[in-house]
């Protein structure tokens, strides 16, 4: 059980994480509210966390665009009452998903700096923390005892950093070396706001 | 619903949960506490598998072997462009207070076809004015007065217990120091709708004392028999006065009954062609001057077609 959880964990690292940002423009673009995406990605990834097995999974971007697209036509399901723009958003949501160009598909190469670029837009004191533990493999009491801080300070700083992480990850902070966005189909469903 | 934690806390408490299991083993105490707290919501699971995966997946950085990276400077583009955008946000919200200076004064405020107005009145109250309404509005003294001849009205009234705010629409009366309601008039009679505080409602042609309404209360006070018994009902107040976003909420209204709410607001009238489907209930939420989607949205819901025609959406039922 352990073991398959680790598994799953580090697939989501690999080849989830890095498809956030494209699936949650795109919600952003089907759905009213912005602070639904959020949501909707946290629901998909528990499916996703909880899946017995990831082996039959070949394209990984393509179900995670799955997997958000049916919480998100659950929620609006379940919400009691339906805003006009919902028939537009279960349109949106039958948009048919893009194929994962080759370039998208992040390598062992492109992946370790994309991990680079992440640690090094931390602010000071938290890319310290994050250079010493990530890539220098030092464990957090031993990080606290070098900067001369308590573990608690670490471990603020650690939250601080992961979340700053995670948020660049959900704005697509580094898919600058990705292929530029389609924008014909993008436009076409921006009318709204 | 409205209690519902937001995604943000759950993020950032996920991630408090993996900075502190990379410290080492979890106590069994914290083991029990994760679960118990992993159990609460699915998307606390979401949140915790996600921060998991961003965490180890830094360790890809291991292959760095100590080379400092070097500072990225699209971050710096992008910091600046969320200071800006947060800096919007305070500049509209100071742009929503308004200064009214107190004097005595009539006006008329009138609103034609679909038009919805807000307009701050003399006294700082202020008066969200629906649809083919016409108000008349008097600061005496004592007595702070507002005729409602046809239409409907939502006031936020200004506290000043010394001269009450009155409502009148043919004979009904409803009175109020310092609240926020609704009325409405229609054939017979007022709907009166409290969204704040209290009021007192009556009519004069009837005698008997003044009925209280309170908050999240309606009432319907009849000009012949008076005010009828308060019904408590918050949810539908909120819905019918959604009509000061200009917008209508439907929640299982008769198909009939939505389409004369549509038609007040608009000249192309929606015309139900079968009988068979003026019963149809309906749920939704619709912005009052577009009465052709929301035609179409009902008709496509129960199999019924829709033919716009000069100034009449004719819903039919389908073959």
């Amino acid at each position: 059980m352990q073991d398959g959880r680790g598994r799953i964990v580090a697939w989501l690292g690999r080849e989830i994480l890095p498809h956030e940002a494209d699936v949650r423009a795109w919600l952003r673009r089907s759905l009213a509210a912005a602070g639904d995406a959020d949501d909707v990605i946290q629901e998909a990834y528990c499916r996703l966390a909880n899946l017995a097995s990831i082996d039959h999974i070949e394209n990984p971007r393509a179900y995670f665009f799955q997997a958000a697209r049916s919480v998100a036509l659950e929620q609006i399901r379940r919400a009691r009452v339906v805003r006009i723009e919902t028939v537009t958003q279960i349109d949106a949501l039958n948009v048919e998903l893009d194929e994962p160009s080759p370039e998208r598909i992040a390598g062992g190469r492109r992946e370790l700096a994309r991990v680079q670029r992440l640690i090094a837009a931390l602010p000071e004191r938290c890319r310290r923390i994050f250079e010493m533990r990530k890539i220098e493999g030092l464990p957090q009491r031993e990080i606290a005892r070098r900067m001369g801080v308590t573990e608690h300070v670490v471990e603020n700083e650690s939250v601080r950093g992961l979340r700053a992480i995670l948020a660049a990850l959900a704005e697509g902070e580094t898919n600058q070396d990705a292929v530029p966005r389609r924008s014909s189909s993008h436009d076409r469903t921006r009318k709204r706001r | 619903m409205i209690e519902r934690e937001s995604a943000a806390d759950i993020e950032a408490q996920a991630v408090r949960w993996v900075v502190r299991a990379d410290q080492g083993e979890l106590t069994l105490a914290e083991r029990t506490e994760l679960d118990a707290w992993l159990t609460g919501d699915p998307r606390r699971q979401g949140a915790h598998a996600r921060a998991e995966a961003a965490w180890l997946m830094l360790d890809r950085a291991k292959a760095l072997g100590g080379a400092p990276a070097e500072r990225s400077l699209s971050e710096r583009g992008r910091m600046g462009r969320r200071r800006l955008l947060a800096g919007l946000g305070v500049a509209a919200a100071a742009c929503a207070a308004i200064v009214i200076a107190p004097r005595l004064l009539s006006a008329r405020y009138g609103t034609a076809l679909g038009e919805i107005r807000r307009v701050p009145l003399s006294d700082g109250s202020m008066a969200a004015i629906n649809t083919d309404t016409v108000l008349d509005v008097t600061m005496r003294p004592r007595l702070r007065q507002v005729k409602l001849d046809k239409g409907e009205a939502w006031f936020q009234v200004a506290k000043d217990p010394q001269r009450p705010f009155v409502v009148e629409s043919g004979p009904v009366r409803v009175r109020a120091v310092g609240t926020a309601f609704s009325v409405r008039r229609r054939e017979g009679g007022c709907d009166v709708l409290v969204t704040e505080g209290v009021v007192e409602a009556w009519s004069q042609d009837v005698g008997g004392a003044p009925r209280r309404v309170g908050a999240g209360e309606r009432i319907f006070v009849s000009d012949e028999v008076g005010p009828a018994n308060p019904a408590v009902a918050p949810i539908d107040i909120t819905r019918n006065l959604a009509w000061r976003e200009g917008q209508i909420v439907l929640d299982g209204e008769a198909f009939a009954t939505a389409a004369a709410e549509f038609n007040r607001y608009n000249a192309r009238k929606i015309v139900i062609a079968d009988d068979s489907m003026a019963d149809e209930k309906l749920v939704g939420w619709f912005r009052t001057n577009e009465p052709e989607s929301f035609a179409r949205a009902a008709a496509s819901s129960f199999g019924g077609k829709v033919t716009v025609r000069g100034d009449v959406i004719l819903v039919e039922a389908g073959e």
